[in-house]
């Protein structure tokens, strides 16, 4: 019935966020267009580099666009349903507003995460979409229905990698009050991800692949798709990518509720 | 007098961000990786290149050139366009312009003190593990070295006064955050802080050799290696305070504009 209820609400939450953005519609629009500018002036300069040296890690520049594309839209996919709901946490925790969030029939996760679905990702997906189609009509890739299929599993998959571990920083937030400045550390991680794994020293692609482990939301998917050997997984790889964001997804839920029982309040 | 209290600004500025201890191990550790990152870049192409040098730069001068156009001389101007949108869409920015300052040059003094800030606590430590790690080649020449001192002023100048330019510009917009987007994207492709101009297609890097942005990052790190010599360095510096100088003439106009342009919401 609870859940019902909650499906119901989910909506509703969605469309008034939504109306609020759109009562600005220029700053949107602005917005979607600054950023996808923003990622495109990257990936030029990254194209500059590989079109100078040939390759890079042994990727060529088609490789290359797909690994970037399939980065920017698992991190999209997933930061819209986290990354600005999570960053305020440690205002809503310090401002007391974390208390009213709770005792809203709803579940508190929930009701953050969809009532600030963030839109402003447009802009991001138009171009990793848009960049992507161009890199899978270059790469050599022989398509079936269940490599399609599984290309979606492994997207869908880094997307909850990145709202997981979105959550789990945010929900740091309930037990220490700041949080905020863990997202750098993501963000450099973040960075690393959009290249090929084999390119960097081997304790660099063991975190990439254990404790922040956003490889999953791009170069280990991609290397499996392209039939890249991906270090230390091996052949486990293609399954690992697909189990990443559910285990990640359980991870978060446990850490997110033993924050929630921990939770006094910035006041103590 | 009026020196003296930029300069409480600047010293302000500094102490308020040892408020956040936390901020500093977590962005020194942020921009650790995030500088890691672009060095395995250079490391991997080198390494499968056929030659050792590339363009007349080999790998050390690419991880030096790394290490000081990224870190060194691109500090966090988002911090910047955050406090002037903020200010506007508060309406705080009104408070401003009853007290005896100037806007801009209060935000020059603040923001030299969270340059200093960085630089010391998150910059530095960076730098030398980076160095330490990989290595770092010392500048070209003495000459070189102290040329580099005047660049880096220039650099921190020339991006303070662009990002200036853009904060004002959300006088109109009303909005600082797809500015600062905006001014992202420019500054990652044309300041030389990812790619060195001389990986550019020449026509592209006769254009950006020219545009301000290239003396933020490319400039001051091209001095460091060597790759200008003793009358290109003294020519380029001279171009870059020509830019300088015309940057902050647009600025000052852009905030007379900007003053008569305010409105506050609900006031």
């Amino acid at each position: 019935m609870a859940l019902v209820r909650t499906l119901a609400v989910i909506p509703h939450l969605v469309r008034m966020f939504v109306r609020t953005k759109l009562e600005y519609p220029g700053a949107l629009v602005l917005s979607w267009v600054s950023q996808a500018v923003s990622y495109g002036s990257m990936y030029t300069a990254i194209a500059l580099i590989v079109a100078r040296f040939g390759t890079l890690g042994g990727w060529s520049w088609s490789e290359i666009a797909l690994l970037l594309s399939f980065h920017l839209l698992a991190y999209s996919t997933g930061a819209s349903f986290s990354f600005t709901q999570f960053r305020v946490m440690e205002d809503l925790v310090r401002q007391g507003t974390m208390d009213a969030l709770l005792v809203k029939p709803i579940s508190t996760w929930t009701y953050l995460v969809f009532s600030g679905f963030n839109i402003g990702y447009a802009g991001h997906v138009a171009l990793a979409i848009g960049l992507m189609g161009w890199a899978l009509t270059q790469v050599e890739v022989t398509w079936s229905f269940p490599l399609a299929l599984y290309f979606i599993a492994t997207l869908v998959s880094g997307a909850m990698v990145v709202c997981a571990l979105m959550t789990m920083i945010g929900a740091t937030a309930m037990v220490f009050v700041r949080s905020r400045h863990l997202y750098s550390i993501f963000f450099g991680f973040w960075e690393l991800a959009r290249y090929p794994i084999t390119i960097f020293p081997l304790p660099i692609q063991v975190l990439l692949l254990t404790a922040v482990p956003l490889g999953f939301i791009s170069t280990v998917p991609v290397s499996v798709i392209l039939g890249k050997p991906v270090p230390m997984l091996g052949d486990f790889a293609g399954l690992a990518c697909v189990l990443a964001g559910p285990a990640m997804a359980g991870l978060a839920m446990l850490h997110w509720r033993w924050c929630l029982r921990n939770y006094q309040g910035a006041g103590g | 007098m009026k020196a003296r209290a930029y300069a409480a600004f600047t010293v302000n500025a500094f102490q308020s961000r040892l408020a956040y201890r936390s901020a500093v191990w977590s962005a020194a550790f942020g921009d650790l990786v995030f500088i890691f990152a672009r060095i395995a870049i250079w490391v991997s192409v080198y390494g499968a290149a056929t030659s050792t040098m590339t363009d007349g730069v080999t790998l050390p001068q690419a991880i030096t050139y790394a290490i000081i156009a990224g870190p060194v001389l691109y500090w966090d101007f988002a911090r910047l366009l955050h406090d002037v949108g903020t200010a506007i869409q508060t309406g705080d920015v009104a408070v401003y312009l009853l007290k005896p300052l100037h806007y801009p040059a209060f935000l020059l003094a603040s923001h030299i003190g969270h340059f200093l800030f960085e630089l010391l606590l998150v910059v530095l430590p960076v730098v030398v593990i980076a160095g330490l790690t990989y290595g770092m080649v010392p500048p070209a020449s003495l000459f070189h070295a102290l040329a580099f001192l005047g660049y880096w002023a220039l650099s921190f100048m020339m991006l303070f006064a662009l990002a200036s330019l853009a904060g004002l510009a959300a006088f109109w917009l009303m909005t600082a955050s797809a500015l600062e987007w905006f001014l992202m994207s420019i500054m990652t492709l044309l300041s030389g802080g990812l790619v060195p101009l001389w990986l550019f297609p020449g026509w592209l890097a006769a254009i950006a050799g020219h545009l301000p942005f290239a003396w933020v990052s490319y400039y001051p790190a091209a001095v460091y290696l060597g790759r200008l010599d003793v009358s290109q360095t003294l020519l380029y510096f001279a171009i870059g305070l020509v830019w300088l100088a015309v940057l902050l003439g647009a600025l000052a106009w852009l905030w007379t504009r900007a003053r008569h342009r305010l409105i506050v919401q609900g006031g």
